[in-house]
């Protein structure tokens, strides 16, 4: 093992240690796994609606998708026993308010699914269905997530 | 033990310290009747209501959580800030007579605004950031006062601040403003009409640097450290560096800044968080060009890392 394989295998090692989200098993780890998938594929949709990506249809139904199979499993993924795992952005009141939750969820999955069935072609058909998309995205941020500090 | 010379040198040099620190710590409200012949505008002055931030923090948390929508009018007051020197509770600033300020005339608020002091004369604790309200074109303060004048009247009137000595004593803070309030703009001059236009939402009514900026041993704001980054104020990690030097936001353009401040998006489509939510719901309610001046001033600021 080379001089430099090793240090980035002690950095690898290291990394495991200090971000167990990025290295770790269990919910905390698949949920964080699960949103930074919906973070990729939100963002070339958000380029094209800021006007700095080119329109494209099929890229703009593969994120919505992938959002569909996000907002299927994700509310599983927040078990109670889950709420401390070191390093989660979960906040606490998933678990105070469950039902507040649920519903900021189903508000997703609600606007991905007319955005599915608007089945977009041009960025002007795209802007109000994926716009309610991203609404709910930080709608349920705002009151479910905290700082990763 | 002391003769009589000694015992009356003693007391005068008593006096004059004791009248030297009332001199220091008195408050310097604005002279009655120098108010600018400036007809105040409700309309112009809800611009300044959002950029000000005021209902972040003055309006009535609902069921302990923040408010939103409409509620954000509802400026009881009631939100309890706990930091290192003790708990600051937020005052009720509605137009109700008796609770709020609805009996405050216009040099009243200027006052408050401007130089920090009560209707009776007294220091508020810099809390209010009258630091950075300061900096805000009289004719702006006077515009916000019409804009609140519209609100509803919420009753109730808060409870006071718990401070640990010394800053329990409010007297202090007249020596304190001394040294750090400064109407001098941070930023020397404005390279362009956008930039000074941004220049007085951010070092004004927008008070970014409250936050940004980090703060020396008394409070103040180190000026050198402009925008720079800070320890976050309500408890652990930091406030980001936001100049054109920092790791956060350095990569950002102006546009990317400005559809932030609009969208709470970051440009990798990551949402806002933290106490950046409600002043990015504050910063959405003002104009693309008022956001496009905050994202050019942002990017004419000196880079520190």
């Amino acid at each position: 093992m080379s001089y430099l394989k090793s240090r980035s295998f002690l950095a690898a090692v290291a990394l495991a240690f200090t971000s167990p989200l990025f290295a770790g098993e269990g919910p905390a780890h698949e949920r964080h796994e699960l949103m930074e998938g919906v973070g990729d594929a939100a963002k070339p949709v958000g380029e094209m609606l800021k006007g700095e990506r080119e329109f494209d249809a099929g890229v703009v139904m593969n994120s919505f998708e992938t959002f569909d199979e996000a907002s299927a499993t994700l509310g599983d993924l927040f078990p109670p026993g889950s709420e401390d795992a070191e390093g989660t952005e979960a906040a606490p009141a998933i678990w105070e308010d469950r039902a507040g939750f649920e519903a900021a969820l189903a508000t997703w999955a609600d606007a991905v699914d007319a955005a599915i069935a608007a089945n977009p072609q041009t960025l002007e058909e795209t802007k109000p269905v994926a716009g309610e998309v991203f609404k709910a995205c930080k709608a349920c941020h705002d009151d479910y997530r905290i700082e990763d500090e | 033990m002391f003769g009589s010379r000694t015992a009356r040198s003693l007391a005068a040099l008593l006096a004059v310290a004791v009248g030297f620190a009332w001199w220091v710590t008195s408050p310097q409200p604005v002279e009655g009747g120098s108010l600018p012949d400036h007809e105040p505008d409700p309309v112009a002055g809800e611009r300044i209501f959002w950029a000000g931030g005021c209902a972040s923090c003055h309006a009535s948390p609902r069921n302990g959580k923040r408010a939103k929508g409409d509620d954000k009018l509802l400026l009881g007051g009631g939100e309890e800030l706990e930091t290192g020197y003790g708990v600051f509770r937020v005052p009720n600033i509605s137009t109700h007579a008796d609770d709020g300020i609805g009996e405050w005339t216009l040099l009243e608020f200027v006052n408050a605004m401007h130089r920090g002091v009560s209707p009776d004369g007294r220091h508020y604790y810099p809390s209010f950031p009258y630091t950075s309200y300061t900096r805000m074109p009289v004719e702006d303060v006077m515009d916000l006062k019409a804009f609140l004048d519209t609100l509803p009247p919420v009753p109730g009137r808060v409870a006071a601040h718990s401070l640990g000595f010394p800053w329990s004593i409010r007297r202090g803070i007249g020596a304190w403003k001394r040294r750090y309030l400064d109407t001098d703009p941070v930023m020397p001059s404005a390279p362009s009409t956008l930039v000074g236009r941004g220049r007085l939402l951010v070092e004004g009514a927008g008070h970014c640097g409250e936050c940004h900026t980090p703060r020396d041993r008394l409070g103040g704001l180190r000026r050198e450290r402009w925008l720079a980054g800070a320890p976050n104020p309500e408890g652990k990690g930091r406030v980001p560096n936001i100049t054109p030097g920092g790791k956060e936001i350095s990569q950002w353009s102006a546009a990317d800044i400005a559809y932030y401040l609009e969208s709470g998006f970051t440009p990798e489509f990551d949402t806002v968080g933290g106490s950046m939510v409600a002043v990015q719901e504050n910063m959405a309610r003002l104009s693309d060009e008022d956001r496009q001046a905050i994202a050019a001033y942002l990017k004419a600021l000196p880079a520190l890392d």
